[in-house]
């Protein structure tokens, strides 16, 4: 049998590589934008820290900046300290 | 002036500083006790955010799906960011079965700062039932930094800083107290355990249950299910300790506590029952007697999910709001917003 080939539609799926499902601060998935954007995507990435936690990056720089002295984890309480 | 950009202060575009907004009376309040979830005029002056909001939408729903045993929580009818919760004294402790309520509020910029909290069950501000846990309310707990240890961090959620709280009502409290891991006196924490149950039986359990419109709706009623079940508990209790009566109650933590009067207790606990018992049979609608306390949770929950999809409304207004926000003044915004809030609440009710 011979097929002729008319046309065809590339689907991609993507994911963000992450250890956990859900942001730790906003409790929404990483596949699901942060609470305060409406498209997931790289308009709200992921990122991750030395200490292999990972947050959306609105959500832990928000966190960052408000602490006065020490840049902890909010996880592990550890330094933060982003992974390019 | 707070300048967290999550907090958006209603009036960040005009020139008056926002000071200027709060009484100072008001202000002096917050400024004397910054613990308090009663005294908020600074947190009421600011819109929460959408992550705020919706953080809390998710934790309530969560929590009224699957309740962590000896807590319940209450959604308040007026402020989303207002959370009453009522924790079952846990047993072999000397506050078992006792009910202890507490009032907490989430900060508009929730959850990078910690809520506050007050402690309600204290006798009009006379008993400090806990080292932890002042007369005055104040609830002593590092991640609300109201002490020295491990502090807030955005990760921590209600359900954890209810489950700090009820490791406080512990086996022998009298060690929480920072610089009492020994005791001071030979038999200062078995003394002082006594002294607690007494109290756990007089504040915790009658006193909560004579007064009405304590406590939320739905939470009474868990409270009257519990008290019913553990009625024969409270009893026993009394009976047993009924000859320390007339004898001084030793608190190393509040010199002013009175005698242990477990006969009197026994009055009130008979007199509670009886109460009880004849206004549920007073109401005909109430004839889900039978029903365990785990279907009456169920029906709380409805209610309360109900107001959760109330809140999921706020939270979406809110998201519509911001994008308006650039063309509107923003306390006409804010104005809207509440009016928003009213009539949703009104379709509610209809």
């Amino acid at each position: 049998m011979r097929i002729r080939l008319k046309e065809f539609n590339g689907v991609a799926v993507w994911k963000w590589v992450t250890n956990d499902d859900s942001c730790g601060i906003c409790r929404m998935q990483f596949d699901a934008s942060c609470s305060e954007c409406r498209y997931p995507g790289d308009q709200c990435p992921v990122l991750h820290g030395e200490c292999r936690h990972c947050f959306h990056e609105h959500c832990i720089m928000k966190w960052i900046n408000a602490q006065q002295t020490n840049k902890l984890c909010p996880m592990c309480r550890g330094e933060w300290k982003s992974l390019p | 002036m707070n300048t967290d950009e999550g907090t958006q202060v209603k009036n960040a575009q005009s020139s008056k500083p926002r000071m200027n907004r709060i009484p100072n009376d008001e202000m002096a309040k917050v400024m004397r006790n910054p613990w308090d979830p009663l005294h908020s005029s600074d947190w009421d002056e600011c819109i929460p955010t959408t992550i705020c909001l919706r953080r809390i939408q998710r934790e309530i729903s969560s929590m009224l799906k699957e309740s962590p045993p000896g807590m319940f929580i209450d959604t308040d009818p007026d402020n989303i960011t207002k959370i009453h919760a009522l924790i079952i004294g846990p047993s072999d402790t000397p506050y078992e079965n006792g009910f202890f309520y507490f009032i907490i509020r989430c900060p508009p910029n929730y959850p990078f700062q910690p809520p506050r909290c007050r402690f309600m069950t204290t006798a009009n501000s006379t008993v400090r039932m806990n080292p932890n846990l002042y007369q005055n309310g104040k609830v002593c707990v590092s991640i609300l930094g109201t002490m020295t240890g491990p502090s807030w961090a955005p990760t921590l959620t209600l359900e954890s800083l209810i489950l700090s709280i009820q490791s406080l009502l512990s086996e022998n409290p009298y060690h929480n107290a920072p610089g009492f891991t020994k005791e001071r006196r030979l038999g200062d924490s078995k003394a002082y355990n006594e002294t607690l149950k007494h109290e756990t039986l007089r504040v915790a359990v009658c006193e909560m249950l004579e007064t009405t419109n304590v406590v939320p709706q739905q939470l009474r009623e868990i409270m009257i299910k519990h008290f019913l079940k553990f009625y024969d508990f409270y009893i026993d209790e009394c009976n047993k300790n009924i000859d320390k009566d007339g004898q001084q109650m030793i608190d190393p933590f509040n010199k002013n506590c009175g005698l242990f009067q477990y006969s009197s207790l026994l009055t009130r606990l008979q007199q509670l029952k009886y109460e009880l018992e004849s206004n549920k049979c007073c109401n005909e609608e109430e004839q889900k007697s039978d029903f365990d306390i785990n279907q009456d949770i169920s029906s709380s929950i409805n209610i309360a999910s109900d107001r959760l999809s109330d809140c999921s409304i706020i939270a979406d207004e809110k998201v519509f709001d911001n994008e308006r926000k650039v063309n509107h003044n923003q306390d006409e915004v804010t104005e809207e917003h509440a009016n928003d809030i009213q009539s949703s609440e009104k379709n509610l009710l209809i």
